[in-house]
């Protein structure tokens, strides 16, 4: 918001109600302050500080409905009961709201009344956003931006279409680019455009692997959705609908998401929501599409028995049910995985999660969360730690470096397209596998 | 009209009556509020949602082992509560009694040894996770009125329970009356405060798992 | 019983035991036993004897109000010991118009007349219920309301004995919806001594055992907060039942004949107000002793308490209430359903629809 609200109070009290159907409201009445979330959390089990548990976080938006929409709205206001909101305890929430929420997902895992306590603190974002209220140095800032041009960094269509030549050409591999008629559709995060630019010609190795008939759409590419995670209901909506879009008008039959966590869960679980009706296209990450493909046998890959763990990112496996996909995808390359403790879907997030590593004053909290993260790789000896989420990279990477790892952090798909076995030409015998030890090439430096 | 008369009259007319236009009344208020038709594709048919939201009403009641050992105080604090309600209510044979007046039913009680038992058990463990509500940090932050006084609330009922079953301290019709209007007391309250679980957690729980299950998410 | 209408007996009641043929020593006897029977210290039997001795006659002048005349049959089928009987021979009953030969305007001068002689000295007894509605136009005597009554001839009584539930506390007239405005004695009367007697009926030794006390020590017995004399009402009948043991083994009857019934257990679960009621019933028993209610296998209707007939059922046990109704409860369901369907409503209206992709 370029211009501060006349009155963010009223403005968040607004977004608040807009939100509350029956699941919210269930959530909001449930709560029957037992403690637990707290003990799911990075950011109070590493600090202590009472102030950062959970459902403590979501205390105005449940002000606000006890007041406005609940159902006994009248007592309360008449006797008092609830406080009316103003924009001083917005602001005094902030950082709860923030900075101290990956909108991981483990408290709403532990809650024993099922309060999706997570999806509480999305829907807070929204108020806030509206009243104005969203870090923005530099979260706020790149949502604007999103919002306005449609990429975090203002990429346009024309320097997107340029970009994806340019990695074909440097990777040798064909892009396909605005293709009039494609059956898959994918898309990209911003953080690969900025840093892991490889991800992309390695999902255009493996599309061309598989034999699809496949195109990037430069007028729906970028699904990173920092929008979602400043809590612009407006802006979040404007991309998905571009994606939304641009596979309709490709033709898509499926469309894939990058290693990205929000931009899985924004596409597959709400997209159809905001579209307002059944999507014509199936919605798969990448690693979905890997595992079946690895399944039907149309991909074979080399072993690569490197010594691993792997770190599951929230929004695809504990939020988005896409835990067992890379699992298979390991397995079918025969590295050795050393899972870490907590492994899977009570995993604990990197840190860097729900918009976090984009809020400048933020760090010295990522970095208390990250602490848990690098202890448990540490624990499982591995040289390798894996992921399918380009945020947790780019976490785990800055992370490791400040821990001194002499680990490495890899991608799961550049692993992929590092080991795909080509198709032999039919008729002849298939060649035997590779067993030599391979580095991964795509870790993050081009 | 004695005061026994009147809390097992008139004051058990009303309290049942509050307690259930209540509870309805909060129900009603949440499931009818506008709701979003959720049109993303989901992971599992329709039946294997309704059977997510069943077992996880029942797994939610055991924190994964990865949670365990923070939480393994509080838990088993809250499940001797919890069981010993249980036995308390469903065991004993004055509760029997009740429940048979009400619906017709009726089964064997424990020995009231047993129950004496259950009871102390129930008691112990309400005092103790008092104690922890008013010294964790988190539980400071959190607690409000309702707590205390829901606390409060359980608390009567169990110890009127405990001195009209020991027949001790005061005559039997001082200690049934006392017991019945401390009942009615938290009947009263149930459905505006945090006692309302009884339903919610029920209703929060399935809600959940049926939502996960849909998108084939941990629960 | 003796009609007399004229100043009480110079004799004493010593002088007329000895007449009979009972001397100190049956007196003696007698005052032990009565002793014991008041729970008072056994030093007392002798000056109990010695009083008794002494003791002239004592007038009794006996109002029937709203009244089932239950007690006074039961007292006066009481096969109590024969001192019992003597005693009540003793007193002077000078006014009972179920027992008196005289009636109408002989008897009104009857009552003026004993009234008269022993003005500030007679116990006063009342059976039956007072109603109060209507000036108490449900009961009256020769035209005349108990209320009226009462009021007048409690004031030169020197204490009175509300005998039966209903003299106590209303009894069965009270009863829900209570048409007569019936009330016990000691909602109309203030400022004079009053012993409750209850009991649907009371049990006779009671009676006599109070009229003992009276006549040895000139006062009443101690009384509890409920003016019932502590020696007979200072325990429960679940205090003092002979099934005691198996209600604390929980062991109960479940319906009557069963099994558990035949054993002679516990009847609890049948709706026994055992114990929250005060009475005898279960040491002293009835019919000289012979039985009482939860002996013949029926729980105790709590027939000495207040309001005993508005409890619920007599079957529902004490762990059970008044039960509200499933129509009630369906009425209560539907209030709530509409409140919180208003509250949704009115939400509703705060929310709007999603929005449409318009673009």
């Amino acid at each position: 918001m370029s211009t501060p609200p006349a009155d963010p109070a009223a403005n968040a009290m607004r977004s608040f109600i807009s939100d509350i159907g029956p699941t919210i409201s269930l959530a909001l009445e449930s709560c029957v302050h037992c403690g637990q979330c707290a003990e799911a959390c990075q950011y109070y089990v590493q600090t202590g500080d009472a102030r950062y548990t959970p459902i403590h976080k979501i205390e105005p938006l449940k002000q606000v409905y006890h007041r406005e929409v609940g159902p006994f709205a009248f007592a309360y206001k008449f006797f008092g009961l609830a406080p009316k909101l103003t924009t001083e305890k917005l602001t005094e929430w902030q950082d709860l709201i923030y900075d101290s929420c990956n909108m991981c997902g483990r408290c709403s895992l532990i809650c024993p009344m099922g309060i999706d306590i997570a999806d509480l603190v999305e829907q807070s974002r929204h108020g806030m956003y509206a009243a104005g209220l969203a870090p923005q140095d530099f979260l706020g800032a790149l949502a604007e931006k999103e919002h306005a041009s449609g990429s975090p960094f203002g990429l346009t269509s024309v320097q997107f279409r340029d970009l994806l030549h340019d990695i074909g050409a440097k990777h040798n591999v064909t892009m396909h680019v605005d293709e009039p008629q494609a059956d898959i559709v994918p898309t990209v995060s911003s953080i690969d455009v900025k840093t892991y630019p490889g991800s992309m010609a390695a999902i255009a190795k493996i599309l061309n692997h598989i034999g699809a008939s496949w195109s990037f759409r430069t007028d729906g590419f970028d699904a990173d959705n920092v929008s979602l995670t400043a809590g612009d209901r407006d802006g979040q909506n404007v991309i998905t609908q571009s994606i939304v879009k641009a596979a309709i008008a490709g033709g898509a039959t499926t469309l894939v998401m990058p290693e990205c966590g929000h931009a899985f869960t924004e596409m597959r679980w709400e997209a159809a929501n905001a579209y307002g009706k059944d999507l014509p296209f199936r919605v798969v990450q990448i690693t979905e599409l890997i595992a079946e493909h690895i399944a039907s046998g149309k991909i074979q890959v080399n072993k690569a028995p490197q010594n691993a763990t792997y770190h599951d990112a929230c929004q695809l496996s504990r939020r988005g049910g896409a835990t067992a996909a890379p699992r298979v995808i390991l397995a079918a390359l025969g590295v050795a995985l050393h899972e870490m403790e907590d492994s899977g879907d009570a995993g604990w997030c990197c840190g860097g999660g729900g918009g976090t590593a984009l809020i400048k004053r933020a760090q010295p909290l990522r970095d208390k969360a990250f602490a848990i993260k690098q202890k448990q790789v540490e624990a499982t000896g591995a040289d390798i730690v894996y992921t399918s989420c380009s945020g947790c990279r780019q976490t785990l990477d800055h992370g490791g470096k400040a821990a001194g790892w002499n680990k490495t952090v890899g991608s799961l798909l550049e692993l992929v397209a590092d080991n795909l076995i080509p198709p032999s030409p039919p008729g002849l015998p298939q060649p035997a596998p590779l067993t030599s030890l391979k580095a991964p090439a795509g870790s993050g430096i081009i | 009209m004695t005061l026994l008369a009147f809390a097992r009259g008139p004051a058990m007319q009303a309290a049942t009556l509050i307690m259930i236009a209540g509870m309805f009344w909060r129900l009603a208020g949440i499931l009818l509020l506008r709701r979003k038709t959720a049109h993303a594709a989901a992971r599992t048919p329709f039946l294997l949602r309704l059977a997510g939201g069943a077992k996880t009403i029942v797994t939610r009641t055991v924190p994964r082992k990865n949670f365990w050992p923070r939480v393994a105080s509080g838990v088993s604090l809250g499940w001797v509560l919890h069981i010993g309600l249980f036995v308390i209510l469903f065991a004993g044979a004055p509760h029997i009694l009740v429940i048979h007046q009400i619906t017709g039913l009726s089964w064997p009680n424990l020995p009231k040894g047993v129950i004496v038992i259950a009871s102390a058990l129930t008691l112990a463990a309400l005092v103790a996770l008092l104690a922890r509500r008013l010294t964790h940090p988190v539980l400071r932050l959190l607690s409000n009125t309702d707590d205390y006084l829901s606390w409060l609330l359980v608390f009567l009922p169990i110890s009127t329970g405990i001195l009209l079953s020991g027949e001790t301290v005061a005559g039997y019709g001082t200690l049934l009356a006392l017991h019945i209007f401390s009942v009615e007391a938290l009947m009263i309250w149930l459905p505006f405060g945090k006692l309302m679980h009884v339903a919610l957690v029920f209703a929060g729980r399935g809600m959940m798992g049926f939502n996960f299950a849909r998108k084939g998410a941990a629960t | 019983m003796s009609d007399q209408t004229a100043a009480p007996d110079q004799e004493n009641l010593g002088a007329m035991l000895a007449r009979r043929g009972f001397g100190r020593r049956s007196l003696l006897k007698f005052a032990i036993v009565m002793t014991s029977s008041l729970a008072l210290p056994p030093s007392l039997a002798p000056v109990m004897a010695d009083n008794l001795a002494k003791a002239k006659r004592q007038s009794v002048i006996w109002l029937s109000f709203q009244e089932c005349t239950g007690c006074l049959e039961t007292l006066l089928r009481s096969s109590a010991p024969t001192i019992d009987s003597l005693i009540f021979d003793f007193i002077s009953l000078d006014y009972q118009e179920s027992l008196m030969a005289s009636a109408g305007a002989a008897a009104e001068h009857t009552l003026r007349q004993a009234v008269a002689a022993n003005k500030g000295e007679y116990l006063l007894a009342i059976d039956g219920s007072v109603p109060v509605k209507d000036g108490g136009v449900y009961s009256l005597t020769g035209g005349r309301s108990n209320v009226s009554m009462l009021e007048e001839f409690a004031g030169s009584a020197k204490a009175i004995l509300a005998i039966g539930t209903c003299a106590a506390y209303g009894g069965i007239p009270k009863a829900h919806p209570n048409p007569t405005g019936a009330v016990g004695v000691e909602d109309i009367i203030s400022g004079k001594p009053i012993v409750n007697i209850p009991g649907c009926p009371p049990v006779p030794e009671v009676l006599s055992g109070v009229l003992v006390y009276f006549v040895s020590f000139g006062k009443l017995p101690d009384l509890d907060d409920r003016k019932r004399p502590l020696a007979y009402f200072g325990t429960t009948i679940h205090d003092q039942c002979y099934r005691r043991p198996f209600y604390d083994q929980g062991k109960f009857a479940k319906s009557f004949d069963d099994e558990g019934a035949r054993q002679g257990w516990c009847l609890f679960e049948l709706g026994c107000k055992g114990p929250t009621t005060h009475n005898a019933c279960a040491s002293l028993k009835w019919n000289n002793g012979t039985s009482f209610p939860i002996e013949s296998g029926h729980g105790c209707i709590g027939c000495s308490e207040p309001d005993f007939w508005d409890q619920g059922s007599f079957y529902t046990s004490l762990a059970g209430s008044s039960a509200t109704g499933w129509r009630n409860a369906g009425i209560a369901a539907a209030v709530g359903l509409a409140g919180g369907a208003a509250a949704a409503l009115s939400a509703r209206s705060k929310t709007p629809t999603i929005p449409e992709d318009k673009s």
